[in-house]
């Protein structure tokens, strides 16, 4: 206990260079902890689940995956015929509709993104959505409730509503961007909780098939380009692998789905190739600018600790003289480094948990369709690692150099 | 003056501000470089982590020139972009044959005799299951294939030359090959260098060993793309561009076959510049025949930055925050080394050296820390000049186009490393130098 109060007291005596140490540590572990955030949801996301998995349903060879409505129902049910063939758990429909609030400036800022769906797969189906907290999954389900009951209804992220200036109970027309001539009037009837979906939008798929289907009374009796083309992903849930394997063959096997064909993959395999796009980039994260900060982090405690060190010769002195033994001495030094640098760390991956999570409402770094990256529990004791891992290895050289400290050395000089 | 020189005019006037203070402070800068010296462990371990912070900014702001370079390469300033009413991206274009016809002979559109120079293009994204990849390859990727009418009037059009033995696709598109069963023929494409390269690392090793070419697929090769086998007959000298990530074939062979027949867009090649955007503007104000959006290419492939500047903006913060760090450093070696030098400073005072010019003494020595450490940074991050990386350019989200690029460490880019590590140097030391500057004389001699 004497020694925690003496390493205590030794980071006391000089505040200042503990004090901009301990900062130093802070900004490097929070920019660590942000990039390793991001890097452990993406690892998260890509990780094959054992069971309970979701998977895709998405036109086999191009993108945008573009399918005949009518897939819908069947795929839905995991292309099963017979009563004993393999069946999803549950299952949702996308359909993207993308359309600007002024038919002349089309632009992103006044544009709406939003999957037209079913809107109960909202709480049951959407990542995330899907595993609310219970007050949170409440009042969002009232929310998904009103667009049960209102066709034109649409959901809306906090980000984006402030975006195209409007509020909840505003009704918008939307001008089709991907859907050419198609006009939708919509009502707002709610938001989306705070986080991944605050940029994007949710609509009633029968609001928009109903329009595509009204299209040709509008247009010579013409359907609209889209009509055919406009199921765009599947999302199926399956209790295990094997019910997803089997489903797999079911729809492979299929002759309903030749034009075009499809594929079934699990999400986390579809977000896998989606992100080779990235895949440098997250290279880049992972093995570059981390390691990179955490190098910088060492150099930073190794150059305080090694100042403390050669100011401090005559006090190493002086305790050898007092019966410290140098394993002693060395312990002191490197447990002065641990100390500050597990507290700043921990403070700051503590601090960037706090205040990324629950003031800024995640961090906005936009990779694939991920928007918001939210710093995970594990980080709590990230920072405390980082801290301690950086200054041991900062200060084992400046710590083991005090064991050589020569009490006659030192006093001849003094002398 | 471009961005380059005003960067680098700026970083030779901090230098310059620096030298002229040193010279009117007439401090004695040996006394500090032989400070710096004798506290070498200090100034090193400094200078590193000013070194470290400068190059991963330098790799950071060489990966987004990498992908401004080529979004502003890709584009020639006399072509006009034609994509349907609405669409940001070829993507999610589509254009009705009928309208084709029209749209080409429009007065200001180039002609070669009778043939109108415009690119008749069908843009498809695939997504290629790769055929036993490697160890830790992707087992997926999308491929971006552009099917083209005439590809002779396309690579006129769009600039694009071929590397020698190679040939552009036929009219057919299509050829036989004798290792194929006689049924079945291999569609012709030409392919970027870029993605040649990619798809050269999808080989397993023993393959690339028997390879005529181990860096990239080449003239002769075969891949498959869907269910088909493809030959490759030309490698595009592309580099710098986005076509270099983009494999061309026969429109009509390849838009069936990815369920894609209508055409996704049409470059018109005008005269110059000025052509070129009152030919757009006319597509997009007067023209009522079809429906459909203009672009002139540079004014398109900017509009594909939306990406890069997020990726600024997340570069900027990092930075930022990773300079806070270094700036830390600096302020506990400069505020030691002042503890050390107490008395030193009493004896300048007493000397007549006036307070300000001992701040500028102590200014100067984290000045030359930062140098040190910033030059050494830019080196360092130098190396990271030409390197690829895979990325992807886009005006918002979906759509956007996969990109192979370069990394390009330019002088502006060095000027902004020099700059960034000046400012630590400067921000960190001016504390400690103020803290230096106020000590009273005969105090510091006790």
């Amino acid at each position: 206990m004497k020694y925690i109060t003496l390493i205590f007291k030794n980071l006391r005596r000089n505040l200042i260079r503990s004090g901009l140490t301990a900062v130093g540590v802070m900004v490097l572990v929070l920019v660590v902890t942000l990039i390793w955030s991001i890097l452990s949801f993406l690892d998260k996301a890509t990780a094959e689940k054992a069971d309970n998995l979701k998977g895709i349903v998405s036109e086999r060879w191009t993108l945008p995956s573009q399918m005949p409505f009518s897939y819908a129902n069947s795929l839905s049910d995991g292309s099963a015929r017979e009563p004993q063939d393999a069946r999803p758990t549950d299952a949702m429909t996308w359909q993207f509709f993308g359309g600007s609030l002024d038919p002349k400036t089309r632009s992103f800022e006044n544009s709406l993104f939003a999957f037209a769906l079913e809107p109960a797969k909202l709480l049951t189906m959407m990542d995330e959505l899907d595993n609310l907290p219970a007050a949170q999954r409440d009042e969002f389900s009232l929310t998904v409730k009103k667009l049960e009951e209102t066709r034109q209804g649409v959901i809306v992220g906090k980000t984006r509503l402030a975006k195209i200036n409007r509020r909840v109970g505003d009704r918008i027309t939307l001008y089709g961007l991907n859907y050419r001539n198609l006009e939708l009037e919509l009502e707002i009837v709610g938001l989306f909780p705070e986080g991944r979906y605050d940029s994007s939008a949710a609509m009633n798929r029968d609001y928009l098939n109903a329009a595509l289907d009204a299209y040709p009374l509008t247009h010579n009796g013409e359907q609209h380009p889209l009509a055919l083309k406009s199921l765009n992903l599947v999302w199926l849930r399956f209790p295990d692998r094997k019910v997803f394997e089997e489903v797999g063959q079911q729809i492979a096997e299929s002759p309903f789905y030749s034009s075009p064909a499809v594929k079934l993959e699990t999400a986390s395999s579809g977000i896998s190739t989606f992100l080779t796009a990235y895949r440098d980039l997250v290279w880049g994260m992972r093995w570059l600018l981390a390691p990179a900060i955490l190098v910088t982090l060492s150099l930073v405690i190794s150059n305080a600790i090694g100042i403390s060190v050669r100011e401090r010769r005559m006090e190493m002195a002086i305790l050898k003289v007092l019966g410290f033994r140098p394993n002693q001495v060395l312990g002191l030094i490197l447990g002065e480094a641990l100390m500050l640098g597990g507290v700043a760390g921990f403070l700051s991956s503590t601090l960037t948990y706090l205040v990324v999570n629950f003031w800024m409402n995640g961090v906005r770094f936009p990779i694939a369709f991920f928007g918001v990256f939210y710093v995970p529990d594990a980080a709590l004791w990230w920072g405390l690692a980082i801290g301690l891992g950086t200054a041991f290895v900062g200060s084992l050289l400046p710590a083991w150099s005090t064991r050589r400290v020569r009490v006659i050395d030192v006093f001849s000089k003094v002398s | 003056m471009d961005r380059d020189g005003q960067v680098l005019a700026v970083v030779v006037g901090v230098v310059a501000a620096c030298a002229l203070l040193v010279w009117l402070a007439q401090i004695p800068l040996k006394y500090n470089i032989r400070n710096l010296k004798v506290r070498w462990p200090t100034t090193v371990l400094t200078a590193l982590a000013f070194t470290l912070v400068v190059a991963l900014l330098t790799v950071m702001l060489a990966f987004v020139n990498g992908m401004k370079a080529l979004s502003e390469s890709s584009g020639r300033d006399n072509n006009v972009l034609i994509l349907s009413e609405g669409s940001t991206d070829e993507s999610f274009s589509n254009l009705g044959f009928s309208d084709i016809g029209d749209i080409e002979r429009q007065p200001g559109v180039l002609r070669d005799g009778d043939q109108p120079l415009c690119s008749h293009e069908t843009y498809i994204v695939i997504n290629q299951p790769i055929e036993d990849p490697p160890p830790g390859r992707q087992k997926r990727r999308f491929l971006q294939v552009r099917g083209l009418d005439d590809a002779q009037v396309s690579a006129r059009v769009h600039g694009m030359e071929l590397f020698p033995g190679g040939e552009w696709f036929s009219a057919g598109g299509v050829r036989k090959l004798a290792e194929l069963d006689e049924d079945f023929s291999a569609i012709e494409v030409v392919v970027g260098e870029g993605i040649a390269r990619e798809l050269g690392q999808d080989r397993r090793p023993e393959k690339i060993q028997g390879a005529t070419n181990t860096a990239r697929i080449d003239v002769g090769d075969v891949v498959s793309l869907g269910n088909r086998r493809f030959v490759v007959v030309g490698v595009m000298k592309s580099a710098g561009t986005t076509f270099d990530s983009e494999v061309w074939a026969k429109r009509s062979v390849v838009g069936p076959l990815f369920g894609k027949e209508s055409y996704t867009s049409l470059v018109l090649q005008t005269d110059d510049a000025r052509a070129a955007e009152s030919l757009a503007n006319y597509f997009n104000t007067e023209y009522t025949k079809a429906s459909v959006q203009a672009y002139t290419e540079p004014v398109y492939f900017r509009s594909l930055g939306e990406t890069n500047r997020q990726f600024l903006v997340g570069i900027i913060f990092v930075a930022a925050v990773m300079a806070v760090g270094g700036v830390m450093g600096v302020m506990n070696t400069m505020f030691a080394a002042i503890s050390q030098r107490i008395r030193d400073i009493g004896v300048m005072r007493l000397l007549g050296f006036q307070r300000w010019r001992i701040l500028v003494s102590f200014l100067v020595e984290s000045i030359l820390i930062s140098i040190l450490g910033g030059i050494l940074g830019c080196a360092l991050g130098y190396l990271a000049n030409g390197w690829t990386a895979n990325s992807i350019l886009s005006s918002g989200p979906g759509g956007g186009k996969f990109v192979v690029l370069r990394l390009v460490v330019d002088g502006g880019i060095l000027g902004i490393g020099m700059l960034v590590s000046l400012s630590m140097g400067i921000v960190g030391g001016l504390l400690p130098a103020w803290s230096g500057m106020r000590k009273r004389p005969l105090e510091s001699m006790k």
